[in-house]
C-alpha cells in the first residue's frame, strides 16, 4: 500500500518538476522576445506558475506543449533600429522589413527533417520573419541543415534546458546592447574603422543567440569597471 | 663604321603585350571567382545530399510483394543513384532521420523499427548459441533496425561508400559502385571482397593518384585559374616500322659509331654531317 502511495507521490513530484521547467522556459523565452524589441504585455512576460498551469495545463495538471506557442509584433523602436541610414553611395537605401516573431514549443521525443520542414513551411505560409523552435531533445543534423538553407527566413532552435535561467540576468554577464545601423555608422566614423576591424563576437555565442544577432551587426558591451565606473566595448558579429 | 650585317640580339624576343598583360584587379577577380565556384559546388552537393535524404525517408515506394530482402528493381536503382554523393557520415544521418520517422534504418525496408521494451542501456545478445555469437549491444543500436538482417544490409551499403567528400572526388567517381547485400554481385565487387580493408583503400588511393596524374579533373568546377587543355596528337598516316634504307638514317650510318649522346664530334675543322652552310657562323668578331 505504502509503495503505491510512494510511487504516486513520486509521479506527482516529477510531473510538477516538469511543469516548473516548462514554466521557466516559457518565461525566459518571453523575456528573450521582449529584450529583442518585440511588443509583449508585462503580464504575459511575468506570468506566475499558477497562471501558467491554468492556461496550458489540463485537469490533471499535465502541461500540453501543443498550446505553448505565441507570436509578437516588432515595436516602433525595433523597426527604427533596423533602418539603414542614407549614405553618399546610396541616398535611398532599400529598407529591410522587420517581420513578426513566432515561438513554438515542439512536442515529441525527436525532431527530424519532417518536423523542421513543417515548422519552416508554417513560418513561410504565415509571413513570419523569425521563428523560434524550443525543443526538449536534440535536433538531428540534417534538420539543422534545413535551417541553414533558409535565406530570408530566420529560424532559431533553442533547447528547453538552455532556457531554464535567463543568462543575461547573471551578474557575470555584462549588458549587451544592439546598435542601430545609424549608431554603427557613427561609431565607425568616430574611431575611423572598418567594421571588420572591431573586436568580434560569434553568432553561436550564448548572448548573441539570445539577442538573435546576425552577421554584420555590432553590439555595445557595457561593463562595470573599478577605475572608470563603466567601460564600453564593441563587438562585431561574425 | 656601320656594318652591313646587324648584330643578332641575344635577348629574348618580347612577347606580344596584348595577350599577356591582364590587370591585377582582373587576376584577383579571377581567383576570387574560382574559389567562390569551389564553395558553390560544395554547397550544391550538400543540398543534393539533403534532398536525397528527404527523398529516402519515403522509401521504399513499391509495396507488398517486395520487401527488404527482395527490393523492387526501380527502388534499388534510384536508391543506389541517390547514395552516390553520400559519405558514411551522411548515411548515418539518413539512418537517424529514418528512425525519427519510426522506420527501419535500412531505406529498402518498409517495416517500422524495433522497440525494445524495458529499461537499461545495454542488451546481452546470443546467450544460447556459440561463444562467438555472444555480444553486448547498446539498446540504442538495436532500435535502429527492424531486424538483424536489415542491420547487415544497411551496414553492407555503408562500408561501400567513399570516405572522401563528393566535391573532392571528381576523377575517382567511377569507384563508387554500390551493391545491395541480396543482389548477385558483380565480378569486380567479388574481387574487392577478397582484399583486406587497408589494401583496398591503398588501391583506391593509387587509382585516384593515377587519375590526377592523367589530368582527369572534376567536372563540377567550371573555371580554373590556369586554362590547361591536353589534346591528343592525331596521327593520320599509317604506322610504319623504321628501316635502315631510309635516307634519314642511311646517311648517318657511317658516323653513328662516333656519336656521343647524339652528338657527332667534328674532325679536321669541318662538319661531316649536314655541312656547307655558313649562315649560322659567328660573325661578331668582324668589324
Amino acid at each position: 500500500m505504502s509503495t503505491d502511495e510512494d510511487r504516486q507521490a513520486k509521479q506527482r513530484e516529477a510531473g510538477s518538476r516538469e511543469t516548473a521547467k516548462l514554466w521557466r522556459a516559457w518565461r525566459t523565452v518571453h523575456e528573450l522576445v521582449q529584450d529583442r524589441g518585440y511588443t509583449l504585455a508585462e503580464e504575459e512576460v511575468k506570468i506566475t506558475l499558477d497562471d501558467f498551469k491554468r492556461a496550458h495545463g489540463d485537469s490533471e495538471g499535465n502541461i500540453s506543449k501543443s498550446s505553448m506557442k505565441f507570436s509578437a509584433l516588432p515595436s516602433e523602436a525595433m523597426i527604427q533600429r533596423a533602418q539603414i541610414p542614407p549614405s553618399e553611395r546610396e541616398p535611398n537605401p532599400q529598407q529591410p522589413t522587420v517581420g513578426t516573431i513566432w515561438v513554438e514549443f515542439i512536442e515529441g521525443d525527436n525532431v527530424g527533417i519532417k518536423q523542421m520542414r513543417n515548422f519552416v513551411q508554417f513560418l513561410g505560409g504565415h509571413n513570419y520573419g523569425t521563428g523560434i523552435m524550443v525543443t526538449s531533445v536534440n535536433v538531428t543534423p540534417s534538420a539543422m541543415k534545413i535551417v541553414h538553407t533558409q535565406l530570408d527566413l530566420k529560424v532559431e532552435v533553442f533547447h528547453e534546458q538552455d532556457l531554464l535561467v535567463n543568462i543575461t540576468h547573471h551578474e557575470l554577464v555584462p549588458k549587451h546592447v544592439l546598435l542601430s545601423q545609424e549608431e554603427k555608422a557613427a561609431l565607425l566614423v568616430r574611431y575611423r574603422l572598418k567594421d571588420t576591424q572591431l573586436p568580434r563576437i560569434q553568432t553561436t555565442d550564448p548572448v548573441a543567440r539570445y539577442l538573435g544577432l546576425r552577421r554584420g551587426q555590432v553590439v555595445k558591451i557595457i561593463r562595470k569597471s573599478e577605475t572608470a565606473g563603466r567601460y564600453a566595448s564593441y563587438r562585431f558579429c561574425v | 663604321m656601320a656594318t652591313e650585317v646587324a648584330p643578332k640580339s641575344i635577348l629574348k624576343k618580347p612577347t606580344n603585350p596584348t595577350t599577356a598583360s591582364t590587370s591585377k584587379a582582373d587576376r584577383d577577380r579571377q581567383t576570387a571567382l574560382y574559389h567562390a565556384d569551389l564553395i558553390q559546388a560544395r554547397k550544391d552537393t550538400e543540398l543534393e545530399i539533403l534532398s536525397a535524404t528527404e527523398e529516402l525517408l519515403e522509401y521504399p515506394l513499391a509495396k507488398s510483394p517486395f520487401n527488404a530482402s527482395n527490393p523492387s528493381p526501380d527502388d534499388a536503382k534510384t536508391f543506389k543513384s541517390l547514395l552516390t554523393p553520400f559519405q558514411p557520415r551522411d548515411y548515418d544521418e539518413l539512418i537517424v532521420e529514418r528512425n525519427c520517422a519510426d522506420l527501419c534504418g535500412y531505406a529498402m525496408c518498409p517495416n517500422p523499427r524495433q522497440r525494445e521494451s524495458g529499461g537499461g542501456i545495454y542488451r546481452v545478445m546470443g546467450t544460447s548459441g556459440k561463444a562467438k555469437d555472444f555480444k553486448i549491444l547498446a539498446k540504442e543500436e538495436l532500435e535502429k533496425w527492424c531486424s538483424e538482417a536489415c542491420a547487415k544490409r544497411a551496414l553492407y551499403i555503408r562500408v561501400q561508400l567513399s570516405e572522401s567528400p563528393s566535391w573532392e572526388r571528381g576523377a575517382t567517381e567511377y569507384l563508387v559502385r554500390l551493391d545491395l547485400l541480396d543482389e548477385p554481385k558483380s565480378v569486380e565487387a567479388l574481387e574487392k571482397l577478397d582484399l583486406s580493408a587497408e589494401e583496398s583503400q591503398n588501391s583506391q588511393q593509387n587509382k585516384a593518384n593515377l587519375a590526377l596524374e592523367r589530368g582527369d579533373q572534376t567536372i563540377s568546377v567550371r573555371s580554373r585559374l590556369v586554362d590547361v587543355k591536353i589534346e591528343e596528337k592525331v596521327i593520320q598516316r599509317k604506322a610504319e616500322a623504321p628501316s635502315l634504307e631510309e635516307d634519314g638514317l642511311g646517311g648517318k650510318l657511317s658516323t653513328m659509331h662516333l656519336a656521343l649522346e647524339g652528338h657527332v664530334p667534328i674532325f679536321d675543322g669541318r662538319k661531316q654531317v649536314g655541312s656547307g652552310d655558313s649562315e649560322d657562323e659567328d660573325t661578331d668578331w668582324k668589324l
